[in-house]
Formats: structure tokens, sequence, C-alpha cells
């Protein structure tokens, strides 16, 4: 357990005056006319720092839904076409963020001058320090991925790149988001922090409905300095009603991430999540609780994060209620003092070694060991709430035992493919691409080959299985190891694929390769290319041509029109790969599906002359 | 320590899940509201998106005309041929799945009701979420309905969730039902909450309780609570405390028989199904493991007296009502907590139950629990695991259809079906067997683990095992097919296809249908198919074969109708997978049995009825 009595700053990389700095601006962000959605300020120093904060707005048409279809907690998509890298790349599904402040961003993009500040910071190599009180921590989430994203578009180092700072910001990003940012590597870069009272991080746990009356009439007027409403105006009772219900939720999602970490296969709770609706939001990036006793409590690890999220507010007893209630807005509203004090006291501790946390609370020995029990005194955490962190240890550590588990695999995928690679070359020896003599089938070696096929199937179809599951770490596929040796399997296995699949005709059992029969372990190593290298989707097709051609020749023997557009689009391309020697020249030997294809067409076919000059050669 | 074995005991934190969403106070709502409209009531209505049908607690038991020697389990299918017809019933070596006779009397009697029918398909028109519940009996009529529903839903594949919760039910069936809903992956739709002194879900109601005037008296002073639980009056209660101890001691009886019966015995006695949510002041935990639950119940009757029977029956509004709130404070742990995260669970699961004071019964509660221990790996890496030998056995299917495509190039023209039925002493043949046995071996363990619930529930929704399941038993049962008839086993067992079939096949072709039923293909085959479509066709030809024998055979024009139509029915469909080009070449090779029949059918059909033959 790694003990810094020392500053927090040290722990995040940033400095203990930046953070002051940056929170006294978000607050004093809230003040800002209307028209003015951000405050900068300069930092000075070496490299000196810009530090943008955004107010935000809990105003009733950013957070409440325009039209009846709107979701119970106001998710939406993101935009790839802006976030591009938003989504988990083999499953492909895309990052969902509370659409009314993604909106907020949105419009302050395109209205204001935060572009060109943002430019103007990073042509002088300032960094960029993204910061947000309350409703402006969402905002400030999302400008520094919209800048995180140019970095990446333009292939520039991270050294001067963007941080985000954010105090008592409610969640608005899902379990994709979280994973997308991690596998990136962006999520040191964020930090979230959070006075364990606050209820305003959880909000969103609740569906909008049962807490939009309290975020669009109380909370505006409380985080407004300008208006003379103090914390003790809003009435007692519905404040202990709001609390109750925000905990009840988060309790109820916060128990099911639990079962989950856990391990636990009830099939009942596959059939609850139906029928019960849960939040979808999830941290993202590193948190620091703020204790009630001066401790800051540096976490990284996202499950453990969430299951904080609810345990550092639970009650001791059910008559605390209301005083918790009460409680909880004024921490709201503290983040300057407090973080002023705790970041002054120098007690910045990082919980690590989730898995070996002390469970119960006292009988302790070490004086380390001593700090962590304190520790987790000072968060409120029952022994309950401490297994559910030693769960999210485990959790973690098993998906890295995963990894380590098929990186132990490498080997054998390599020598397979050695010897497939050997197959195509003896193929070519018979003077036959090796996809043509696989789909016949002919000799020994061919069911070798085919033998070779299905022993590599096993080996990834498990590795994908668990991407499906959630089970290896989230920068698994962004591995510059795997994403190639990914694409070398499948240039070199899907082929024989394809050519097993026409071969028994399973595209009149079940459809055409392309659309019914393609295999998962090639959709998914096909998107890591094309997200390493940035890649249009769609764009890495050589491994799967020869589909493409079957169904061409297909059409020739039916007697059905030719798809013009089809095969234009196979020439085209197949001259493009084989210029970039993706596609071998085994493919335009004399016999192949694709010369007998390509002789069936017209001599001044446009898809005929593309490639004329590599069939006749 | 098995490395493996899963680090936390999770029942407690799924009871705390269970019990902290708005679900069961909601459920119990219109339970309660069911239970006021009397005997008999049943009530439908839908909030949010989610509808709600209850069954009244309060119903009439038949029992005057029992007999008492008799047990009161009923087989499930021989009681009506309509609402569970879909429902697995019978399973070679096994008890059928069988049922209380009364209750299933009850279900019977509401099933036809045109109301209750008309509401419930308006609720399916409506929503994809139906919640069946009912406290009580009524709960026990809503299993039966919810096992109604998913059988029905099972045929038309709509994506529909059932959800059933019971409220203090009492048992309903045997083992063989447990066993049947956990093969069909429904135990994650059965959810029985249970106060954990209640007695009445640890009855068995039969003719030594029921007709008592203890237990009417008992069951009286419930069902008026039950209608108006405002107006509580003990004094209406007719119980002396001998006849409340007789009561209690009955229900520890019941219990302890059950616990013993475990195994061996258990086919003709009650046993629990899908799961148990626990209840007590301290928290919940939730069961779904037979064993643990059955004796769960018997331990904690042990802390339990003949004064709570009357009450605990009638909490299930306060608990609701508390658990949720529950959820929101730390439980209050007594003494040291081991520092082992599994200890440390099982110590927190005991304490919700209630049983970590009575230091009576907390160990054994504590090795009751462990019992549900996972001692291996988790089921996605056995899935995982599960993938890397399928591709090992993949060689094994590879030489199969190496041979099939030999057979089919062969000279004799008789297709692999033939050529493997009439195999002589051939080295090759026999490693062909071998290969076919070797699959067999592990397909049968992969459905022997989905039973045992040790895989992933959505594994027959991954395309991957649906496929390969699908190309194996489109391979490989013609030659099952095959081996049966080669043996002679139609002779001693009946047919193949309603004898002789694995169940692997049948659940492989259930899983098939499932999807195929969600995209059909529109285009028409070119060429035959690779494998026959229908991997029974051979057995079905096997079947035609005896009745053209037996046609010839016979004279009578009255014995001779039905088989002329059978042969009739059969030609067709035969015709038409092969006019579609369904099958594969091996079926329609010059010398193969299909060939041969089919020549022989047709020149004895115009000796047969030449009139009526038109064609």
């Amino acid at each position: 357990m790694d003990i810094d009595t020392g500053s927090c700053g040290r722990e995040l990389g940033i400095k203990d005056e930046v953070i002051k700095k940056a929170c006294s601006i978000s607050i004093r962000a809230h003040q800002a006319p209307a028209e003015k959605p951000f405050l900068v300020d300069k930092i000075r120093g070496s490299p000196s720092q810009v530090v943008i904060a955004f107010s935000g707005a809990w105003t009733s048409d950013a957070w409440s839904t325009r039209d009846g279809t709107a979701k119970a907690f106001g998710e939406t998509e993101v935009n790839l076409n802006s976030f591009p890298s938003l989504r988990s790349i083999g499953n492909d599904i895309t990052a969902k963020v509370n659409e009314a402040s993604m909106n907020q961003f949105l419009q302050i993009m395109e209205k204001s001058a935060l572009r060109s500040e943002m430019d103007k910071a990073t042509r002088d190599s300032k960094p960029i320090i993204f910061a947000g009180h309350s409703s402006g921590g969402p905002i400030a989430i999302y400008a520094t991925i919209w800048l995180l994203e140019e970095y990446k578009r333009l292939k520039k180092t991270l050294t001067h790149g963007p941080f985000c700072l954010t105090f008592g910001s409610p969640l608005t990003t899902d379990r994709i988001f979280c994973h997308a940012v991690r596998r990136e590597e962006w999520s040191d870069r964020f930090v979230h922090f959070v006075m364990i009272h606050d209820i305003v991080p959880r909000i969103l746990l609740a569906p909008l409905s049962s807490t939009k009356e309290f975020l669009e009439q109380s909370l505006p007027y409380l985080i407004s300095p300008s208006a003379h409403h103090k914390a003790d105006s809003i009435d007692k009772s519905k404040l202990t009603a709001l609390f109750d219900n925000v905990m009840r939720n988060a309790s109820c999602v916060a128990s099911h991430a639990a079962c989950i970490l856990m391990g636990s296969t009830n099939m009942l709770l596959d059939t609850m999540t139906k029928f019960v609706q849960l939040s979808p939001y999830r941290p993202c990036g590193q948190y620091v609780f703020c204790t009630g006793t001066g401790r800051l409590v540096v976490v990284k690890n996202p499950d453990a994060v969430f299951q904080l999220l609810f345990y550092s507010l639970q009650l001791v007893s059910e008559s605390e209620s209301q005083q918790k209630a009460v409680a909880s807005l004024p921490a709201h509203l503290a983040y300057e003092d407090g973080l002023d004090k705790n970041l002054d006291m120098r007690n910045a501790i990082h919980l690590e070694n989730l898995c070996e946390l002390p469970l119960s609370s006292d009988n302790t020995m070490d004086i380390a060991t001593k700090t962590i029990v304190d520790t987790l005194n000072d968060l409120n955490l029952s022994a309950r709430a401490r297994l559910c962190l030693r769960a999210a240890g485990e959790s973690e550590k098993q998906k890295e035992d995963n990894q380590k588990k098929i990186e132990r695999k490498m080997g054998m995928i390599r020598n397979a493919l050695d010897d497939l690679e050997g197959y195509r070359t003896m193929c070519e020896t018979r003077g036959m691409g090796y996809f043509d003599a696989f789909k016949v089938q002919k000799h020994e070696d061919d069911f070798k080959a085919n033998v070779k096929r299905l022993e590599l199937a096993g080996i990834w179809d498990e590795i994908i299985e668990m991407l499906k599951r959630d089970e290896l770490p989230d920068k698994y596929e962004a591995e510059k190891s795997w994403v190639k040796l990914g694409t070398e399997f499948r240039q070199l296995v899907e082929p024989l694929d394809v050519a097993n699949y026409y071969r028994h005709l399973k595209n009149e059992d079940t459809g055409p390769y392309m659309t019914k029969g393609r295999p998962r372990r090639y959709k998914y190593t096909q998107r890591w290319r094309e997200h390493a290298e940035q890649l249009p989707r769609g764009s890495c097709g050589e491994s799967c041509f020869w589909a493409d051609v079957e169904e061409l020749n297909l059409a020739v023997t039916s007697n059905q029109p030719r798809n013009e557009q089809m095969a234009l689009n196979v020439a085209n391309k197949l001259k493009e790969w084989h210029a970039k020697g993706e596609v071998k020249k085994d493919a335009f030997l004399k016999e192949t599906a694709l010369v007998t294809w390509w002789k069936t067409l017209p001599d001044n076919h446009g898809a005929k002359l593309c490639i004329k000059d590599l069939i006749e050669s | 320590m098995d490395a493996e074995a899963s680090p936390f005991e999770t029942s407690e934190m799924l009871g705390t899940f269970l019990a902290s969403t708005p679900l069961p106070k909601e459920a119990w709502r219109v339970c309660s509201t069911a239970n006021a409209m009397g005997c008999g009531a049943f009530v439908v209505e839908q909030v949010g998106g989610v509808g709600y049908v209850a069954f009244s607690g309060i119903q009439q038991l038949p029992v005057p005309d029992w007999d008492p020697n008799r047990s009161m389990l009923v087989p499930l299918d021989a009681a009506s041929h309509g609402p569970f017809a879909l429902l697995k019933c019978h399973y070679d070596g096994e008890e059928p799945v069988m049922v209380h006779a009364g209750l299933l009397h009850l279900f019977l009697h509401y099933h036809p009701r045109p109301d209750l029918q008309s509401q419930i398909h308006s609720l399916l028109a409506e929503t994809k979420l139906i919640v069946i519940t009912g406290h009580s009996i009524g709960g026990s009529i809503a299993f039966l309905a919810a096992l109604w529903l998913l059988s029905y839903l099972k045929s038309i594949f709509p994506p529909i969730s059932v959800l059933c919760i019971g409220f203090g039910s009492p048992f309903l069936g045997n083992k063989s039902l447990s066993r049947a809903i956990l093969r069909e992956s429904w135990s994650g739709s059965f959810c029985n909450v249970m106060s954990t002194h209640d007695i009445m879900p640890r009855l068995s109601l039969d003719h030594s309780l029921v007709p008592t005037p203890q237990w009417q008296a008992l069951i009286r002073f419930w069902y008026t609570y039950m209608m108006s639980p405002n107006s509580i009056n003990f004094a209406n209660l007719q119980l002396t405390e001998e006849d409340k101890a007789w009561l209690f001691y009955l229900a520890v009886a019941n219990m302890e028989r059950l616990v013993h019966a475990e195994e061996g015995s258990g086919g003709r006695s009650f046993w629990p199904f899908g799961n148990y949510l626990f209840c007590s002041e301290e928290g919940a935990i939730c069961l779904d493991n037979a064993v643990s639950v059955n004796k769960m119940m018997h331990l904690m009757l042990r802390i339990g007296s003949p004064n709570c029977i009357t009450e605990e029956h009638l909490k299930y509004g306060r608990y609701v009502e508390r658990l949720p709130h529950q959820s929101l404070k730390r439980s209050f742990m007594e003494g040291d907590l081991s520092e082992s995260s599994y200890e440390a669970s099982l110590s927190m699961a005991l304490n919700s139950m209630g049983a970590s004071r009575q230091l009576s019964i907390a160990p054994i509660a504590k090795d009751c629990l462990k019992m549900t221990r996972r001692m291996g790996r988790s089921p996605n890496l056995k899935a995982a695991n599960l993938s890397i030998k399928l591709s090992k056995i993949a060689p094994y299917n590879l030489e199969i259809q190496w041979y099939k495509a030999c057979c089919d190039d062969s000279n004799e023209q008789r297709g692999y079906y033939d050529s493997f039925k009439h195999r002589g002493a051939s080295k090759r043949e026999f490693k062909i067997n071998m290969n076919r046995i070797m699959l067999e071996a592990f397909w049968d363990g992969v459905v022997r683990m989905m039973d045992r619930n040790e895989l992933p529930h959505d594994l027959h929704k991954s395309s991957k095992w649906v496929t390969a399941s699908q190309v194996y038993m489109l391979l490989v049962e013609p030659l099952d097919i095959a081996e049966y008839y080669r043996s002679g086993m139609h002779h001693k067992k009946g047919h193949y296809i309603s004898n002789g079939r694995a169940r692997r096949y049948e659940i492989f072709d259930q899983l098939w249908i499932e999807r195929v039923c969600r995209k059909k293909l529109g285009n028409r085959r070119t060429r035959y198919a690779g494998s026959t479509q229908d991997s029974c066709f051979w057995a079905r030809v096997e079947e035609a074969k005896e009745w053209l024998d037996k046609i010839k055979r016979d004279s009578k024009p009255a014995n001779r109708a039905p088989l002329w139509d059978r042969l009739i029915e059969f030609e067709t469909y035969a015709m038409k997978k092969v006019e579609g080009l369904e099958v594969s070449t091996d079926v329609v090779a010059k010398n193969s049995s299909f060939s041969l029949w089919l020549e022989g059918w047709r020149a004895s059909k115009s000796q047969i009825y030449p009139l009526k033959d038109i064609n």
C-alpha cells in the first residue's frame, strides 16, 4: 500500500495550487452571465497553464426531456463523428452520456469562443485544465475528451495535453464511456472531487422524473451565489424524501453491480434487470473523496468508485436519514473551503490493493495498516462496503489474469499461423491459390489445414467470448501486439473460412457469408485494426473479398444481373490491397475463383480493366 | 482450497438487490388488491411498462374425496392436454413431472375463464414484461399460471419476459418439476418470497392437514385478515396453544422428512424450485439451490416457535415496506469478522437471516450455505474453455464430413447413411463410429453442464454454439439413426423418432427453431444442400419402409387405409424436401434406401389403389 502523507496533488500529477484555483474559478463561473458560459484564467509557472471553467446549467430546457420518447435517465448515444473513440471496439457499442449536458456542451462549442481559447492555448503549448463545479462538471469532461480526440487525430503527444478537474459533478457517463477512456489511457487526466456527504454526484442514479423538481427549482439558486438562497431555505421533509429516493436507487444499482463483481450466477439477476430500470451512469477517471475528517482518498478503480458513491453515504441508523439529508446540500456548496483545508492538511492517501483491504476495524498492529483502517472508517465503510471494494479489486485482478492466460497462447497462434503460411506456399507450388485448393479439399494437406483453421478458431473464439463478457482489461483491444497478431490471423485464415462456407453451401442454409456467416473473430479483429490506424469503418476488408467474389460468381452461374457496384468495388479495392501487399499474388493465379469471375466480365468493363495487369502478369 | 472457487458468498448481496428494487412492493400491492376481493379473485393491471397478474390468496382448496392412501401429487401432463402441452414432462429414468392435485385443480378452474384469458392476451399485446404474483395459495396458482405462460410463449418466441413472485406460497411440485424448470432455463423467472418463520411454505397441503379443524381455524383467521388487513382481531382465532403446537410440529415433521428424503426417494415428495427470498427482521438472502433451500427452511424452524405460526404468514406487507429502507443503513454485525472474503460474506448472509445470534443453528446454517459455493471455474470461464474443446473435437467432425463426401462420390451410389448402416468390418467405418461416439460424449457433456446450470444462461443464444450444434446434428444424427436400425433397437424400443432420439438433439432442434423463426431465408437453393436439412429424415424413411412392407402384406382395406394416408403424407413431405433441394445428395443417390423405397412405393401404389392414383 502506497501511503503518501504528502500532497494530494503529487498523487495526481497536478499541483495543489492548481486544484484550488480551478475550484474557485469553477464556483465563480456560476455567477457569470448566461452569454458567458465559461471563465478563463491563467496559472503562472513553467509551463504556465490555462484554466477554463464551465458553469453548466440545471435549467429545465436543458435537463428535462424535449419529447415523450426520452429515456428515464436522460441518456443518449454520443455522436461518433465528434467522439470516434467513445465506443467499445470489438463489441461495437457506442458510449452514452446524459443528453442535456451533452447538448449544452455542443451549444457552447458552436456558439462561444471556446474553440479559439483552446486553439490559443494549444498554440502556446500551454496545458489546459478544464474545470467545473456541479452542472459544470459534465461540460468540462466533454471538452476534455473533445480536445483529447483532437490530439489523437493529429497524432500529437500528450505532454501538454488537457486535464479535467470537477467538483461535485453528477455522474453523466456510462460504462462504455469509462471503458473507452481507460482504453485510450486518458483516465488519469480526469480528477473528480467528491465531498462524501454531497448528494449531487449521486443524483442521476435516480430516474430524472423523481429528481427533476429539485434539480430545476432548488439547486440552481443554491449554486449561484448571486441569489440569496441558503441551503436551509429548502423544505426539510422534501429534502429527506429526495435523499431517500436517491439513496434507494443508489443502493439498487450498487448492489446489482456488486452481485456481478462477486460473480453471482443466479438467473434471477438477469430477469430482474429487465423489470427494473437501473441508471446507466458510471464513474470515469480518478476520484478524490473528501471525508469529513479532512482526509483525501484517491481511488482509480471505477467499480470501487461506484460502490463508494453509495457506501460512503450509507446511514448508520434509520433515524439518521434526515440529518444526512440536510447535511447533503451544504456539502455540495462547500468545495472551495473544504478543499482548501483538506489540501493544506497534506493528508492524502491512495486506496490501492483493494483485494487485501482489512475487513474489520480494529486489532491492527502496524502503522501502515492502521492508516488504511482509519481511512476506511473515515469513509464510513461497513464490512459489507469493504467486501464490495474487495470484489472490485478481485474483478480487476481476474481480468489481468485472463489477459496473461491468453498471452501464453500467443505462441500457439504463431505456430499455427506459420503452418498455414507453409500450406499457402505449397499450394502455390501446386499452381493453385490456397483459397481454391482449400475449397476443393482434395489432398491430405487441405484436411490438415482445415484442422489448423479450427484450432485457431477455438483460441480466438475464447478471446472474443471474454471480450463480449467484459472479462479482459479495458486496454486489451488497443494493445499493439494483439492488433498486429489479429490482423495477421485475419488476413491468412479468413479466406479459408470463406472457402469452407461456400464449399458446404452454407450460403444456401443461412445466407451470404458477409451478412449471415462471418464469424465474430474476424469482425472484431478487423475493427481493432481500423481503430488502431484510424481508418474508416469497414475499410479493412482485405481478408474477406473472397466472399464477394463467391457471391459474384454465384450470380453469374444463376444468371442473375450483375451487381455492378459490387464488381467495381471489389476490383478497385483489390488493386489497392495488392499495392499495399495485403493481398498476395496467389489470388491472381490462373484458376482462382477470382480469375474465373474476371473472365466473365465484358472486355470494356471497368472492373475488368482495373485488375487486368494484375491477372495477366 | 480450490483456487477457482468463488471468492464471495453472493446470496446476501442478491437478496439485498432484490429487496432494494421497487418490484416486491409493487407486486405485493396488486396481491393485496386481489386478496381484498376475496375467494377466487384475480387482478390484472398495467403499471408503467409492466403488466401484473395477481391471484387472490383466498381459495377453496378441494379436499373431501381424496384417497388418504394416495399422494396428492398428480402428473402435470395427464391432468390436462391444454395448458402445459409444450412442457416436456417425462425424461428417461425419472419420475414424471408432478404437481399438487388440489392446486392444479384450482388453476385448471382459472385457466379457461374468458375474462382471465382475454386480459392476459391484451397484456401480452401491450407489454413486454409480465409479473405474475399471489400471496399464499394464490402464489402457487401464480406459479402454475407462469408455467403455462412460459410454455405457451416458448412456441411463439416473442421477446416477453415473465417473472413470478409468490409470497409465502406452499410447495407445488416434485423434484422432476424442479429439474424441468432448470432444463428450460426458467428458474430465473420464479421467486418465492418467504418470511423465515412462516409455516405455510413448509407444508404439504395433504389429507392429514387440510381437513383438520386446527387447519381450518387457522386458515379462516388468515382469510379474514387477508380480506381486511386493517381490522385484525385475535379473538377470531380459535386455536388453543396445543393446536398451535400441533400445527407447528407438523411443519417441522414435514421439513424433517424432506431433508432426509433429499437423495433417493425424492420423486414422490414435494421439492422446491426457482429462487427463495428469505426475509427476516435483519435483511434478506436469496437462494436457488433446492437442497440448501430445504435445509434452510428446516433449520429456521428450530429457532421458531408455535407462536409464530399465525402472524408470520401475514407479514409480507411489512417486509416489502421495510426491506428497501433496510438496505440504506449499515447492518449491525456482532463479533469478529473473518478476514477471508468468503467467510465474511457468509457471516453477513447468516446475519441477514437473523441466524447469526442463534448459536444452536449458526454452524449448520453456515454449512448449508457453503454447499452452494461454486467450487469450479465460473460459468463464463467454463464456456470459454468449452470453445477450446470444441476446436479439439473438430477433426472428428471433419473426418465424418470427409467420409460422407467419399460415400457420396463412390460407385456404389448409396450415400453415407446406407453405407454406414450396412458397413462391414472395415477399419474406416470403425474409425467413423469411434468419432461418432466421441462427439456424442462431448455434446452430452455440454447438455449436462447446461442442465446443471454450469454454463452461462445465454449460451443458447450465442450463434457460435447454435451453429456448431446444428452442424453436428445434421451431420451425425443420420449415423445415429443408422446405428439404431442396424443394431435392431427399433424392435426392442420402437421407432427412433419417438423412442430412440437422444435428448441433446431435441435441445439443439429447439435452439435452432428459435433462431430460424426470427430470420427466414427467402432464396431458393441451387444445388442439393450440404447436409439434409431435417436430421431425422432417415428415421422417417425407416418408418415409411415399414409401412410399405405392411401395406404390401396386408390386404384388408380397413388396415390399409391409415397406412396409405401415412405413406402419401411422407411422400409429399419427402418430395417437397427433394424438390426444394433441401436434402443432401446421399438421399437421392441411386441405391440409397430412400430411392429404393420410392421406387417400391411408386410401383405398389398403382397396384394397390389403381383407381385413386390420378398421377
